[in-house]
């Protein structure tokens, strides 16, 4: 892994024949000058051996060219130095013939056999680096979160690997798109294209289309299925919490509906009767229309929610007054009863930005649930600033919740004893959080069994408008 | 139904549901006796038995169910339920814990009657009947013979014992289930498949015309003979 950046490893590094030739030459001087002392104490031929180490050094490492190159120079310095008549070239002798042929016949077998060796372990070398390359870009094509966040990091990992400047893997390319690169095809209809930055040349093509590109096809298939199979598992969860909402809905509305329903026609059968007294005529009709405020109630509810669940309830924010929609709010709950809610606002209380209606349905539904599990006790109602917040606490004396429900009683369809004929329909407490949310606040429900509830409603304060902006509107 | 008004209990929390059924089944000849728990309708039924009692199921003290469970325990009284969840186990739950019928919010106060009327008929024609007789059918309990107007009808066993169920508890749901326990033994309470097919058969043999006009199908629920 740690070789990535600096060893590239997938091509070749070129050459150059002019360092061939003068490693030839200065391979051929040097053993001149190492041989030239002795040319007193060892015999001429012993010495000319010393030219085959040249000879064999050279065309090891750079090949035919140079290693026949060092030969032939090599026969000639010997001849010149060493060969009487010295300071002359004769190669008329047959012994220098002789060195010739050697020096030559090893120069190609050297060569060959370093040039077989030297394929072979670049081949070697380019393999590994293959392979290390299809392990790192599997590591990050499956290792993301999705396909195309990896995109971009594998398109680097392969354009490190091939030595190029960059390299860009595009998912669904364009038709027109013709920089240099490779097309994939990644079945079921799906294309994708790796463009190769500046200095892809015709061979690191071709080596990539037949090395890179099979490998790349294949984990890009196998991504993208992931990302598939995890888009259903997604949505198949979305499905199945979308079926239990749809489920309690219906339930719901089975309940709440039906029963202000069964009134209403039970009432308007009764209303026939002949032998009606003045009381149950004006009974009767009070109960068709409190029982359809009912539905009505109820259907405000449902939409609320709704909106709520489909992310449509944008709040409309401005300037206002926690008091004004407190005392609003209470006033349409308490209908006649008035001594139903004890309202304490502290002086001087800061606006809130947010929307004015939502928040009105919001302690509609807060103040209706409070007053359902009084117990007939008066619900009280403070709203004071607490650590830089708006703080409502809406506080009933009723009989209290257990923490098991109170970690739910703001799931929607949420009811604290499901026979409970006093739970309502599981809507209004949903509603609060969804619109408090929604407004930049937070709700949260407090409780001890036997000791009443309190939702403490907090909302942030954003900086007050000014002086001046009040006065200009008034 | 006798000449003197029958008490009827009706126990739901909803005041205004009570408001208008006591006015309705006053109408229809009952004398209206109110509860809005299964406190006061135990009390109520207790103090003064009434001769059929309608049940809310969902009540703010308990269950509906348990108060049919245990009027059941000491009363053959018919006891109707007030349905308002479309939950066909709890329905289910109610008429094995004794309840006669039920019906689903929101109903029309004609067809309670109409069920009302019918329970209160099984009370008065259970007593023993040595015969059972509805329009041009005819079972001779005793004998063992059905007739359709006049004709013998050669039912098979299992027929006969379905049938006698069913009409000697007229007007009564009677769910798969019991059924089944009744006529095969309770470890074939769950073969709803053989009970179906058991009930065409006795259909074909006994309904003029196909129509089913003895035996009415709930569906996922049960059976109720109605004559």
């Amino acid at each position: 892994m740690g070789r990535r950046s600096d060893s590239p490893g997938l091509v070749d590094a070129p050459r150059l024949p002019a360092a061939g030739v003068l490693a030839a030459l200065l391979a051929v001087a040097a053993t001149t000058l190492v041989i030239y002392p002795l040319r007193d104490v060892a015999p001429p031929v012993s010495a000319g051996v010393i030219y085959l180490v040249a000879v064999l050094l050279v065309s090891t490492y750079w090949g035919l060219g140079p290693g026949l190159l060092t030969g032939l120079a090599s026969t000639f310095t010997f001849n010149f130095f060493h060969i009487p008549p010295t300071g002359g070239v004769s190669i008329a002798d047959s012994s220098n013939l002789v060195a010739l042929g050697v020096f030559l016949v090893t120069a190609a077998i050297a060569s060959r056999v370093a040039d077989i060796a030297r394929t072979r372990a670049a081949e070697a070398e380019r393999r590994r680096g293959e392979a290390d390359l299809a392990a790192d870009t599997a590591r990050v094509l499956l290792g993301g979160a999705t396909l195309a966040d990896a995109l971009p990091a594998a398109g680097q990992l392969i354009g490190a690997a091939l030595g190029l400047r960059g390299a860009e893997l595009i998912l669904d390319p364009a038709q027109d798109d013709d920089r240099p690169g490779a097309a994939l095809d990644l079945g079921g209809g799906r294309q994708a294209r790796l463009v190769l930055g500046a200095g892809a040349d015709d061979p690191t093509l071709a080596r990539v289309s037949e090395r890179v590109v099979p490998a790349l096809e294949a984990l890009l298939r196998a991504a993208l299925e992931r990302d598939e199979l995890q888009a259903a598992v997604v949505e198949t969860q979305a499905l199945r919490r979308s079926d239990v909402i749809k489920t309690a809905l219906l339930r719901a509305v089975s309940h709440d509906l039906r029963t202000p329903l069964t009134s209403i026609i039970t009432a308007g059968h009764a209303v026939r009767s002949p032998a009606l007294t003045g009381d149950e005529r004006d009974e009767l009709g009070l109960v068709v229309v409190e029982e359809a405020q009912r539905l009505a109630a109820l259907v405000d509810k449902l939409l609320d929610l709704s909106k709520l669940q489909a992310g449509e309830a944008q709040p409309r924010r401005d300037w206002c007054s926690v008091e004004e929609v407190v005392r609003t709010a209470a006033a349409e709950v308490a209908g006649d009863d008035a001594a139903g809610f004890v309202l304490s606002f502290d002086r001087d209380l800061p606006l809130v930005q947010a929307d004015a209606a939502q928040l009105e349905r919001v302690f509609v539904n807060v103040l209706e649930n409070a007053r359902r599990f009084s117990g007939g006790h008066p619900v009280k109602v403070r709203a004071r600033v607490v650590g830089g917040k708006m703080s409502i606490r809406v506080i009933d004396r009723g009989p209290g919740m257990s923490l098991a429900h109170l970690s739910r009683v703001f799931e929607p369809f949420y009811r604290e004893g499901a026979g409970d004929a006093h739970a309502g329909s599981g809507l209004g407490l949903a509603i609060v959080r969804g619109f408090v949310e929604a407004n930049g606040g937070r709700v949260r429900a407090e409780s001890l069994p036997g000791q009443g509830t309190v939702m403490a409603i907090e909302l942030s304060l954003a900086e007050q408008p000014s002086q001046t902006t009040s006065l200009e509107r008034t | 139904m006798s000449a003197a008004r029958a008490r009827v209990l009706v126990c739901d929390d909803e005041l205004q549901i009570l408001r208008g059924l006591k006015i309705v089944l006053r109408d229809a000849g009952f004398d209206v006796v109110a509860a809005q728990s299964a406190r006061e309708a135990l009390d109520a039924a207790a103090l003064h038995p009434p001769e059929a009692a309608i049940i809310d199921l969902v009540l703010p003290d308990g269950d509906g169910v348990d108060v049919c469970r245990q009027l059941r325990s000491w009363s053959q009284m018919p006891i109707i339920v007030l349905s308002a969840i479309g939950d066909e186990d709890v329905k289910i739950a109610a008429l094995e814990a004794g309840a006669d019928d039920y019906v689903t919010k929101p109903f029309s106060p004609r067809e309670l009657i109409a069920r009302l009327n019918a329970v209160l008929r099984r009370v008065s024609s259970t007593t023993d009947e040595p015969t059972i007789r509805v329009d041009g059918l005819e079972i001779d309990l005793a004998a063992r013979v059905v007739r359709r107007d006049g004709d013998d009808v050669h039912l098979t066993p299992t027929e006969y014992d379905l049938l006698r169920i069913l009409a000697r508890n007229r007007g009564r749901l009677l769910t798969h289930r019991a059924l089944l326990t009744e006529v095969w033994g309770p470890q074939y309470a769950d073969d709803t498949q053989a009970l179906r097919t058991h009930i065409a058969n006795l259909r074909r043999k006994i309904e003029p015309g196909g129509e089913p006009r003895y035996i009415r199908t709930d569906a996922r629920v049960g059976y109720r003979f109605v004559g």
